[in-house]
């Protein structure tokens, strides 16, 4: 296990490095000049000029691209050009906000999403399945942006109950984290509700159900335990989506996350932001991958990782 | 084992998502006068506020409320006394004096004097102050020395003469902080994170890319302020902001959506104040591109000018946040004069086309988008017009304001377009300021002229009104200058933008600059 974990953990380092350098290109070829951007254009020559030299922007490409790794190497991921904070930061004062609502919503569309599902599965084609189904086609459907909108209508607006935007106290969380959850709980549910369908027709429900256990356990103990390992899989997906919505949510809900960070950089040409949250962004998918490949062990006993 | 890993993963979740940020104040009942938090939503989240780093008006405008310039302006652009009470120029015009305000302290307590002017103005000028902007303030003709005549009387030697020099004293660049604060943490001399100034409110607290916080100044030198502290949120997406003041969560925002304008104004709950401001929008012909000679005829041009309906763009795209242009500037600004207009005539336009043999003409327009209020939209409206007078257009093509600044800011010989979209609007209110983008020596990438115009008695008209010393002699000067460009008509002459802003009916005494800034300083509950 722990040789796994290791060796999981050294295979991920050229990842990271591959993604470093794809983003490093991909900001520069970006059309648009920071130093014009970062000086406005009401700015002289001169003063655009040493902007210029003091972001190190007159440097060559390659000298940029060494001196970005020299340092990744260290863990410093270089100055902001928009703020001329230190790149970790500005990450630092953003992530936990987007950390608190990414894992918010995917508890709220786990602990939803699984429910539902079985509760759909067992009540297949009644009222109920029809209502559950119908709701998770909507939660994947509707537009994230459109969906926070209503929810700001009705609850903000009309209802007065909870803030419009903003993080500034508890209630805070509760609309960009429903709307976040919202396509994360049909996806879940959706799969949840046929990997049930395919277990429940399984020779050992019909025999845990003639030994004598009662209907929850069957449920629990017995299908949903076998039911998981797709729904599992779905999950760790599920990661990645709730990070582009969650680009979409921040804006909307003036979220001080670091969707926002990210596209607010793009928007400034702020270079050394954009690589520093798309590197987090990228080592979090491997460590969600990771996390994603021990819980099927845990899921499932006959998975082991030597 | 097993199960509890993941359970720990979920508890995990959980524990973060309940270390929440702290919790609100709730507004609580205000007075006549007084009032207890102002809760302000604007769209963008400053970049710095150290006062030498600005470059945007809504950065500016947090900074403005923490540290004053010398002088500012007033509504109308007129250029004002503040922290100086008086100022002289030398007979050379190369030396100003400034008489300052006594008794005033910054904030920290310590005294404002001219030595604190000087180690701004100084800091301003200093090129190892990170990302300093001193625009016209530095470089060789800019501020040469700072001297300490008295505790009350401070010396600018200019490295040529500036006639504007006291407007572009008003900038926020060149407010004045307390030196003593520059050295505390997290300041440091080169790089101010909290400035001290003598405002009416100072710093409190700031979370990025959500709010900063400020409270009053309770020693202010002036007119206290009434409310105890200010809450400027961070909601870059307008119609979020427009969402919080509706809910009743903030008292005042900046820039509504622009269609929603007309259902703000019918909301009996709601105050919308169509601020000044000095930004013209205009659509900049390339004067000079050698595929297309016909647009270096004034005759074409103007007949470009004839094709477009302003007043019904402003009416149905801009829903009245704009007043047509009547000079090649803002009215705020000192040397405007009215030189003429453009009256929508469709046949007139055709028949000057025809006339020039450019009837059929294709033409490229591109535009930026969300860069000003409901930009793209008007360059849509300004392709049907010149369609319908016959030309063929192509776009308009629209790009983020980066991506769009790296195309339209580029040597002649790299222009890729006929005509672009584009806002102006000078730092100071100053015709100095606009006539930068009619001068041969700011064609990019020197500076932002990018229609490439020039006119030699443009030039030396300009010239004599930046450099006489007499007012009326500056504004004849200016005049002229104006009337010229109008005809030569290196634009589309559009508009002059309004700035738009609401207040909810609670709240009083929120006034607009033409810099774009609205001022809440002084804001009362109603």
């Amino acid at each position: 296990m722990t040789t796994y974990l290791v060796r999981r953990v050294l295979v991920s380092v050229p990842t990271v490095l591959g993604v470093a350098t794809v983003i490093f290109l991909l900001v520069h070829l970006l059309p648009g000049d920071p130093a014009r951007v970062i000086a406005g254009v009401n700015a002289t020559p001169a003063d655009v000029e040493r902007i210029r030299h003091q972001l190190g922007l007159d440097q060559p490409g390659w000298q940029q691209y060494l001196t970005f790794l020299g340092r990744l190497a260290h863990g410093d991921l270089g100055t902001s050009t928009h703020t001329l904070n230190p790149v970790t930061a500005e990450i630092a004062a953003r992530a936990p906000y987007t950390a608190e609502l990414a894992s918010l919503s995917i508890v709220v569309a786990i602990a939803v999403g699984v429910a539902a599902g079985v509760v759909a599965a067992t009540r297949r084609n009644t009222a109920v399945d029809l209502l559950i189904s119908g709701a998770a086609i909507a939660g994947v459907s509707i537009p994230v942006y459109w969906l926070g909108l209503m929810l700001v209508v009705l609850f903000a607006i009309d209802l007065r109950v909870l803030p419009a935007a903003g993080a500034g106290g508890p209630t805070s969380i509760v609309l960009p984290a429903i709307t976040l959850a919202s396509f994360s709980v049909g996806f879940i549910a959706r799969q949840t509700r046929s990997a049930m369908l395919e277990v429940l027709g399984q020779d050992f429900v019909r025999t845990a159900r003639a030994k004598g256990a009662g209907e929850p356990r069957v449920l629990v103990r017995h299908a949903l335990r076998n039911a998981l390992l797709p729904v599992v899989t779905t999950i760790g997906l599920q990661f990645g989506t709730l990070l582009g919505g969650a680009v979409l949510t921040e804006t909307v809900f003036a979220w001080p996350g670091i969707g926002r960070l990210l596209v607010d950089s793009i928007f400034f040409r702020d270079f050394p932001v954009v690589q520093g949250v798309v590197l987090l962004i990228a080592v979090a998918f491997i460590a969600v991958n990771l996390v994603t490949d021990l819980v099927y062990a845990v899921v499932d006993p006959r998975i082991r990782y030597g | 084992m097993r199960n509890r890993s993941l359970t720990s993963l979920l508890l995990a979740g959980l524990v973060i998502a309940a270390c929440g940020t702290g919790g609100t104040s709730s507004n609580t009942s205000a007075g006549p006068k007084h009032g207890d938090k102002l809760t302000i939503a604007v769209g963008i989240d400053p970049d710095t506020l150290d006062p030498a780093a600005q470059t945007t008006t809504t950065a500016s405008q947090v900074v403005d409320m923490m540290a004053e310039p010398l002088v500012n302006i007033d509504e109308k652009g007129v250029v004002k006394p503040l922290l100086a009470t008086k100022w002289d120029q030398s007979a050379d015009g190369l030396s100003w004096t400034f008489t300052l305000r006594s008794g005033v302290k910054f904030s920290d307590g310590t005294p404002f004097n001219a030595q604190a002017v000087k180690f701004s103005i100084d800091r301003l000028i200093n090129s190892k102050t990170q990302a300093t902007q001193p625009g016209v303030l530095g470089g060789k003709s800019g501020i040469q020395s700072v001297d300490v005549v008295d505790d009350a009387n401070v010396k600018f030697t200019l490295g040529s003469r500036f006639a504007p020099f006291a407007a572009a004293m008003t900038q926020t660049n060149a407010a004045i902080i307390s030196p003593a604060s520059a050295s505390v943490a997290p300041n440091t001399p080169t790089h101010v994170v909290q400035p001290v100034g003598t405002g009416p409110y100072k710093f409190k607290d700031r979370q990025a890319g959500d709010h900063i916080t400020l409270e009053a100044n309770k020693a202010y030198w002036g007119q206290k302020p009434n409310y105890d502290s200010q809450v400027l949120k961070v909601v870059p997406d307008a119609t979020s902001r427009e969402s919080l003041i509706r809910a009743g969560q903030a008292d005042v925002i900046a820039l509504p959506p622009g269609n929603d304008l007309p259902a703000l104004q019918h909301d009996s709950s709601l105050n919308v104040i169509m601020g000044p401001s000095d930004r013209t929008i205009q659509i900049v012909i390339n004067t000079v591109d050698p595929k297309n000679t016909l647009l270096q005829k004034p005759a074409v041009r103007q007949a470009l000018n004839y094709a477009v309906d302003k007043d019904a763009i402003i009416k149905t795209v801009l829903f009245g946040a704009a007043v047509p242009l009547d000079a090649p500037m803002s009215k705020a600004l000192f040397g405007y004069c009215s030189v003429g207009s453009y009256k929508f005539d469709q046949s007139k336009a055709k028949q000057m086309l025809q006339a020039a043999g450019a009837s059929g003409m294709t033409v490229k327009l591109i535009s930026p988008t969300g860069r000003y209020l409901q930009d793209s939209k008007v360059a849509e409206a300004v392709a049907g017009y010149l369609t319908q007078a016959g030309l063929k257009v192509e776009g308009p093509q629209t790009s983020d304001w980066p991506t769009y600044l790296g195309t339209v800011n580029v040597a002649p010989a790299r222009a890729s377009t006929n005509l672009h979209l584009l806002g102006w609007a000078p730092a100071y209110m100053d015709a100095s300021q606009q006539f930068q983008q009619f001068l041969p020596s700011q064609i990019p990438p020197a500076g932002l002229n990018t229609s490439y115009y020039g006119n030699p008695q443009v030039t030396e008209l300009v010239t004599q009104g930046n450099s006489a010393t007499d007012p009326s002699q500056r504004k004849k000067a200016y005049c002229d200058a104006q009337k010229i460009v109008w005809t030569d008509a290196p634009w589309i002459f559009l508009y002059n933008q309004r700035y738009p802003f609401v207040t909810t009916n609670k709240v009083k005494n929120v006034t607009g600059l033409p810099n774009e800034k609205f001022v809440t300083s002084w804001a009362s509950p109603a």
